[in-house]
């Protein structure tokens, strides 16, 4: 499956990169394949294309405050979640993100 | 997006709204703060100068201060209703700063912005030839009319009483209680490593600074940064305790503390959480609490040990600091237990141990 998605924390410098991080390693212990997108306090770093997003089976928002750019996602499966819940268990996050999808199906 | 079902509960929005807001006024008020701090300690006497480079920046310094209250409130109201939220937002921040409202005040004035402008465009309906109105002229001059007219009556007055007794509170406290209040806030700003509690305080003590009381920011200094320091201190004295991967993460942790960032830290209280935590508490309630007593003042939120020469009493500082991580480490290092093979392939993905990540359900929202 294709995981893109945004992480986004609220100092903007550390939690974001963790959150990022540990998704991309998440998917890939699971042999899923992710693009995240950060949006720090520097502004926007690895921005999806509207390629990414068209190709994505799933979209994971990982952000404690808002974002810009949430209308890209239109017509989208979006899953919201914090970023400590990502950081925390970034495995069995992906693991429920696999089970929520083939609950939809 | 009007469309989307809210799945989130109010609480959670709530923080949301506020967490952004706090996000644009960090670098505002750490840019102000040190620019202030430094013109005061280029310029001894900057607040009888009229130039000079101290001068320079210790006035930028003010105005970025002055504009700390409006940058709360315009980015609430921004989280909630977006763009048409940010004009009424800075005026109304100007007021609370007006009427001694504070950061309360400011953070309130926010959704009361926010709000007013979603139901603006909700029931505001005009002709489509006139649409192009509505952003421009409409929405932010009637709710900037409206929002101010009730914050000038009604809705800041609680809060510049609030704030006001907030601030003589602190002030008046005895020493015993300073030590208590001091070791409550130290051990909130360590006991999540930077998560909610560590923001929910920070957020307090960002709201007294702002409003001139700032031992309590002293105190998130000590909280952010006895961490790091604590468990660096621990692993020397009980290296078989720690990880090769542990030692390694402190290597990075150590620098990222001294710049107050305790972020570092969160792989290796992944481990041991229970542990980590108990002795951070431990060793930043202390420190705190002999901050406040000692009467440790921050002027800057940020920096970590780059701003203590700017505190107003940065050896104390540095002594209770010191104090706290030591306190930590040693407690730690007698509670940690050696290191055991399973421990070395201990993988900080999860999945291996769960230890209360939040557990809901996941939701899945189509756009």
């Amino acid at each position: 499956m294709k995981i893109v998605g945004i992480a986004a924390c609220t100092a903007g410098i550390a939690h974001t990169y963790m959150a990022r991080e540990k998704l991309l390693r998440g998917a890939k212990a699971r042999g899923h394949e992710a693009k995240i997108e950060t949006q720090g306090t520097i502004g926007i770093e690895n921005r999806l294309t509207y390629q990414d997003i068209a190709e994505a089976d799933v979209v994971v928002l990982a952000v404690d405050v808002k974002i810009s750019g949430e209308e890209r996602f239109k017509g989208k499966q979006v899953i919201r979640v914090s970023t400590a819940a990502v950081i925390k268990n970034a495995i069995g996050f992906i693991e429920k993100v696999e089970k929520a999808l083939e609950n939809l199906k | 997006m009007g469309k989307r079902k809210k799945t989130n509960g109010a609480g959670a929005q709530i923080k949301k709204h506020i967490l952004t807001a706090i996000g644009y006024m960090i670098p505002l008020v750490v840019a102000a703060g040190l620019c202030m701090a430094l013109g005061q300690f280029i310029d001894g006497d900057v607040r009888n100068s009229t130039s000079g480079i101290g001068w320079y920046l210790y006035k930028a310094g003010g105005f970025g201060m002055a504009a700390v209250v409006p940058v709360i409130t315009a980015g609430v109201a921004f989280s909630i209703a977006d763009r048409p939220g940010i004009a009424p937002g800075l005026i109304l921040g100007f007021i609370c700063t007006e009427i001694k409202a504070g950061f309360i005040g400011g953070i309130v004035a926010g959704f009361l912005v926010g709000y007013l402008v979603l139901a603006a465009k909700k029931y505001i309906k005009l002709p489509q030839s006139m649409q192009g109105l509505m952003p421009v002229m409409v929405i932010p001059v009637l709710v900037t009319a409206v929002a101010s007219v009730l914050m000038f009556t009604v809705v800041g007055q609680p809060f510049a009483w609030l704030q006001q007794a907030l601030t003589a509170g602190i002030a008046g406290l005895q020493q015993g209680s300073k030590f208590v209040f001091g070791a409550v806030l130290g051990s909130m700003a360590c006991f999540d490593f930077g998560g909610p509690v560590n923001k929910t305080m920070s957020t307090f003590v960002n709201g007294l600074m702002i409003d001139g009381v700032i031992e309590p920011e002293a105190v998130k200094f000590i909280g952010s940064m006895v961490p790091p320091f604590g468990i660096a201190i621990s692993c020397l004295l009980t290296r078989n305790k720690y990880t090769r991967q542990e030692k390694e993460a402190l290597k990075a942790a150590v620098p990222m503390g001294f710049c107050m960032i305790t972020e570092g830290v969160i792989p290796i209280a992944a481990r041991d959480l229970v542990r980590v935590v108990f002795a951070c508490v431990c060793g930043s309630a202390v420190a705190g609490g002999l901050s406040m007593v000692w009467g440790v003042g921050a002027p800057v939120p940020h920096g970590g040990m780059l701003s203590v020469p700017l505190f107003t009493k940065p050896v104390q500082f540095v002594i209770a600091l010191a104090i706290g991580s030591i306190i930590c480490g040693v407690i730690l290092s007698l509670l940690k237990k050696p290191v055991t093979e399973a421990d070395e392939n201990f993988d900080d993905l999860g999945a291996a141990e769960d230890y209360g990540a939040d557990d809901g359900k996941i939701k899945v929202e189509t756009f």
